[in-house]
């Protein structure tokens, strides 16, 4: 039986051998292909999609509209043209001509089927708070669709933009082959999936976009960890590689790859008004003389004010509508002043509840902790992965970090998050002031009025605002070879655009 | 006859096992907070929504009615679907990763069993001597190592010191695992390492007691060869226990590597059930369960029967060791 | 005594094991008030510094903090869990395993089938499911975690163990004299057998810090900042590159223990049990 072993050892020895050499290697084709290695995706029917691998449903699907990266304007994908005269009433024009991945053709009735499914109660759609304002869609033609909107709101296309809006099929059962079988109009078709594993996706000949997509095949690989992707990209097993982290960027960037930032993220420190202690504005201000912007860039790998921004409303520094204030700057004796007036001489002891797999989240956390410490406030962490934290503990608790997208328009994140009715208010804000600057930015059609509003509301937030806002920088990764990779602030990357020359 | 008799009741039990082992972690999963509706609706969701999911999910039946349900679909060799991915069926996902599970487990069986065997011998045959005190120390020391310490100083070895094998288990779109088998080495070495020290310390002290046993003092006296007394005569002997060994961590090995597999990346079984607890998803975390027991159970009964063969005392006597 | 002293000359390595043991001990008790570093505290002029500079004698990690700080420090829950881990699951198997072994029969067919069951699950995945129960992961729920996942492994080495004394003549006398079970049981049968028990409760000891860093490893450790040793080597393993140290000696400190406890574990075998 030793014998046998031994041969057996040595056999699958000699096997091994042979395939070191084999490991590497590409098929020899001269099909032009794309690599990503990307993160595992939980569940990927939009509506429901948690906005994992960003690179598959974009390749798979088409948007009524997409952002142009460079612009920030939006540009006529599946709507050729769109207009309102009253803000309220809006009439979209469709491409003629376009086909889902099974052959039928794209009709106004798609687009009714793919709004109206927000509003499914089973469902759970993401953007159905968004989509509430819509009271009534007609399809006057096969090419036209009407939106009766329930307020005026000259932003609405933007809508259309959102991750989760993806346009679907009226004739397909997403509910069951939404996750094993995807069904859109976009660049690339899906031909093979191992769930949790990889992703085959071939180039859509039927596609109409004339010339694109430039690329044959779309290979996606979900890797569970950051640093086996970063291998990969390295070892030459992939393209490109997405959500890398600033020490992986100095890394890759001396070894000579392509490093891009194509938008900052959000991370949102949310000190809830609805419960103690930060019901108290002076406690929040406590908080906020705490922080120390240089240190949260550090601990982030980055500077302040070129990877790393921070300031203490919602809106991005980067947008045209911030307003810039000066930071208030770290006063330890000053909160230590405010939280004695507001009853708490000798400290007091808040959980701080977040994501501990979410980029820069255990980072951040710990350096608010360490921060906030000299001036009494015992922070208790409670980190959990991003599922159960989004499941369980957001919009539940005195103190969270969440991470959030950047909405193409300030006002949309606003709406969901920033006024007291509003379905994703996890700070629990309820200021009349707030409120209604918030009403008139959405309804105001004049530009420079807008930019008021917008004025005065970051100066309320510098005021009496329930919110930290550390905006942290989004790196992808790619072999120097990797030509026009474009991925405008909805996340979508436009891989149709995308080539390799080597 | 008996013999017969006693290999039926086995697998009696083992059904009897299955069938508690089935109902025990249905039990806990109910005890746990969070279900899986709310997995897949998140936080920001209306009580409305809720039930209403819940109720399409049959979340909503009492205890037995569900377990009877998802029961009688495994009677008829049905493991249903996902519940957190809507109509992905499990039967789909759960293979191809046992599929990948099985393979390392084979590739760290025979890695490490003619390894482990060898130098238990080796030891034990030179007991007290120096190789023996090198071999006994280095048993123990990486028995010590949990895997993923022994696991992240390979691939700091391997990896990023020579960079000879890859660092993470991914195989290439369109290729088969076949043709990329340099992603078991790193893995199945780690496994190793871990059992490396218990089989070689127990064929060790299996060995010298096998040696001093009379009846190979025996035949040594008769004047035979040592090397054929070893071979012929003691290692058979010898080897009884090394088997009960290995036969016991068959079921770690086939579905409880969930630490090798989270630090190589490597898709199998053990990453599948973590995922799996996380989201709730309770058809998903049954099936691998039970996968897992199987494999023990099943492991357990050809362990007792190969001793049993081996071993002609035992099969006759009838008596539990 | 004697022997104690003679079996330590035949086998060095054990005393080694046993220094080893004691130093992590002290380190927990007295290590983290002799340094100048809190175990959180963010040094970020000195951020992945290798070991010497700025003070720091092993280094620090991306966030600044100080690597030595922090493995001391973890040697509390660490120490702290596995310890209580061991004991629990050695007082549950002892009760559970004497019980079956004793009363023989219908209890021990049904305990041997339980065990058989719980032990079918590997036990970091049993502890898995246990943590979702319980939520946290708290120095009281890795203990219950852990000690549940081990209890089958003790109980059958008191029921063996038991059964080995049940048929001596002295148990037979006491029963005659009309000694109580429980009695019998633990005044009379325990003694007897608490060699192969504390030895089994060392190796608990051994296992139960390899599954907690274990844990740790697979992110469900003490919640940050509290350091983790096995979450020390996950969330470092990133900058392994950058900052070996990070990475290998939390590592270190997990082998260097386990190893010790071990090489104690098998001596205090050889000392308490006469036959190898």
């Amino acid at each position: 039986m030793k014998k046998v072993c031994t041969v057996l050892m040595a056999a699958l020895l000699l096997l091994c051998a042979m395939n070191l050499g084999a490991g590497g290697q590409q098929t020899v084709e001269e099909k032009l292909i794309i690599r990503e290695a990307s993160q595992v995706p939980g569940l990927i029917t939009p509506g429901v999609w948690d906005g994992q691998t960003l690179s598959l449903n974009s390749s798979i699907y088409d948007f009524l509209a997409e952002l142009d990266p460079a612009t920030g304007e939006l540009v006529p994908s599946l709507a050729t043209e769109w207009n309102s005269e009253d803000g309220q009433v809006w009439t979209v024009k469709l491409r003629k001509g376009v086909k889902f991945h099974d052959g039928t053709d794209f009709a106004s009735e798609d687009v009714r089927f793919t709004i109206e499914r927000t509003q499914d109660p089973d469902l759970g759609h993401l953007q159905k708070a968004d989509f509430a304002i819509v009271e009534r869609i007609d399809t006057p033609d096969e090419y036209t669709v009407v939106f009766h909107l329930a307020e005026v709101r000259p932003t609405f296309m933007y809508l259309m933009t959102a991750y989760n809006m993806c346009v679907l099929s009226s004739e397909y059962d997403y509910a069951k082959l939404g996750e094993m079988k995807p069904m859109g109009t976009g660049p690339f078709v899906l031909k093979e999936m191992v769930p949790k594993e990889s992703a085959l996706l071939v180039k859509n000949e039927e596609y109409w976009n004339e010339g694109y997509p430039k690329a044959d095949e779309l290979r996606i690989y979900f890797v569970p960890d950051i640093d086996s992707s970063v291998s990969m990209l390295e070892a030459g097993k992939v393209d490109v590689c997405p959500f890398i982290n600033t020490i992986h960027k100095q890394n890759l960037a001396a070894k000579g790859f392509k490093v891009v930032s194509p938008y900052q993220e959000y991370r949102f420190v949310a000190l809830s008004a609805d419960r103690e202690p930060f019901d108290d504005n002076r406690v929040r201000l406590a908080m906020k003389y705490c922080m120390d912007p240089e240190i949260l860039a550090k601990v982030c790998q980055g500077e302040l004010g070129s990877d790393v921004y921070y300031n203490e409303t919602p809106i991005l520094n980067v947008l045209a509508q911030y307003k810039d204030i000066p930071l208030r700057g770290r006063d330890i004796n000053k909160a230590k002043q405010l939280l004695a007036e507001a009853g708490y001489p000798d400290g007091l002891s808040v959980e701080l509840y977040y994501a501990s797999d979410h980029p820069y989240g255990q980072e951040l956390t710990q350096a608010i902790k360490e921060l906030a410490a000299p001036a009494g406030f015992d922070i208790q962490l409670k980190g959990y992965t991003r599922d159960v934290y989004l499941s369980q503990y957001w919009m539940d608790g005195p103190m969270l970090l969440t991470g959030w997208g950047p909405r193409v328009d300030p006002s949309m994140l606003l709406m969901l998050a920033y006024q007291s009715e509003g379905p994703w208010n996890e700070s629990h804000i309820d200021d009349a002031e707030v409120d209604e600057l918030i009403a008139k930015i959405s309804a105001e059609v004049d530009e420079a009025k807008r930019q008021q509003y917008y004025d005065r509301l970051q100066e309320v937030f510098y005021e009496r605002g329930t919110v930290i806002n550390i905006q942290v920088p989004y790196f992808v990764a790619m072999r120097p070879e990797v030509k026009d990779y474009r991925q405008p602030p909805t996340f979508m990357v436009q891989y149709e655009y995308t080539y390799i020359e080597e | 006859m008996s013999f017969l008799r006693k290999v039926l009741q086995r697998l009696g039990f083992m059904i009897i096992t299955l069938v508690a082992m089935s109902l025990l972690i249905f039990f806990l999963v109910e005890i746990m907070p969070g279900d899986v509706a709310q997995m897949v609706l998140g936080q920001s969701v209306t009580p409305e929504a809720l039930k209403a999911l819940r109720e399409s999910m049959g979340l909503n039946d009492p205890f037995y009615l569900r377990y009877l349900r998802w029961f009688t679909g495994l009677l008829r060799g049905d493991l249903g679907e996902s519940l957190y991915m809507r109509g992905v069926q499990i039967s789909m996902i759960l293979w191809r990763k046992v599929f990948h599970s099985v393979i390392l487990a084979l590739a760290a069986l025979l890695f490490y069993v003619p390894l482990s065997i060898f130098f238990g011998v080796l030891a034990g045959v030179r007991s007290g001597k120096l190789s023996d005190s090198v071999i006994s120390f280095f048993g123990l020391a990486t028995m010590a190592l949990p895997e993923f310490v022994s696991g992240v100083l390979l691939i700091t070895l391997f990896s990023v010191v020579l960079k000879a094998l890859p660092i993470t288990s991914v195989i290439p779109i369109g290729e088969s695992i076949w043709g990329n088998l340099d992603i078991l080495i790193l893995p199945a070495f780690s496994v190793t390492i871990v059992m490396f020290g218990y089989v070689s310390r127990m064929q060790r002290s299996s060995m010298i007691q096998v040696m001093s046993s009379d009846y190979i003092r025996a035949a040594e006296l008769k004047g035979l060869p040592r090397a054929y007394v070893i071979f012929r005569h003691a290692l058979k002997n010898a080897l009884l226990p090394t088997i009960t060994i290995i036969g016991m961590n068959m079921g770690w090995l086939f579905g409880g590597l969930i630490v090798v597999e989270t630090l190589f990346g490597y898709p199998g079984l053990g990453s599948l059930t973590m995922t799996a607890i996380k989201t709730r998803d309770v058809p998903l975390i049954e099936a691998c369960v039970l996968f897992i027991t199987f494999i023990f159970v099943v492991s357990t009964f050809i362990t007792d029967l190969l001793y049993g063969l081996l071993n002609p005392r035992i099969r006759f006597s009838g008596a539990e060791q | 005594m004697k022997r104690v002293l003679f079996l330590f000359k035949q086998r060095p390595l054990a005393l080694v094991g046993i220094v080893v043991i004691l130093f992590w001990f002290f380190a927990a008790l007295f290590g983290p008030s002799l340094l100048s570093f809190t175990y959180s505290a963010l040094d970020t002029d000195y951020q992945m510094t290798r070991p010497g500079e700025g003070g720091h004698l092993l280094g620090t990690d991306a966030l600044g903090r100080d690597i030595l700080t922090r493995i001391l420090h973890g040697s509390r829950s660490i120490l702290t869990v596995a310890l209580l881990t061991s004991l629990f699951s050695t007082l549950a198997g002892v009760i559970i395993g004497f019980s079956a072994g004793y009363f023989g029969g219908r209890v021990d067919a049904v305990f041997l089938r339980i065990m058989d069951i719980l032990m079918a699950i590997p036990p970091l995945v049993l502890a898995m499911v246990i943590l979702g129960i319980l939520g946290d992961s708290t120095i009281v729920s890795l203990t219950i975690m852990v000690s549940i996942a081990y209890i089958p492994a003790t109980a059958r080495v008191a029921r063996g163990a038991m059964l080995t004394c049940k048929n001596y003549e002295y148990v037979d006398a006491a029963r005659i004299m009309g000694e109580s079970n429980f009695s019998i049981m633990f005044v009379e049968i325990l003694p007897n057998t608490i060699g192969s028990i504390i030895v089994e409760a060392t190796a608990r000891f051994a296992y139960s810090i390899m599954m907690v860093a274990s844990l740790g490893f697979l992110g469900v450790g003490l919640q940050p900042p509290t350091p983790d040793w096995g979450m020390m080597v996950i969330e470092n393993k990133s900058i392994m590159m950058n900052a070996p140290w990070a990475v290998l000696y939390p590592a270190l400190a997990i082998a260097s223990l386990v190893i010790a406890i071990s090489l104690f574990s098998d001596f205090v075998s050889k000392v308490l049990i006469h036959d190898s």
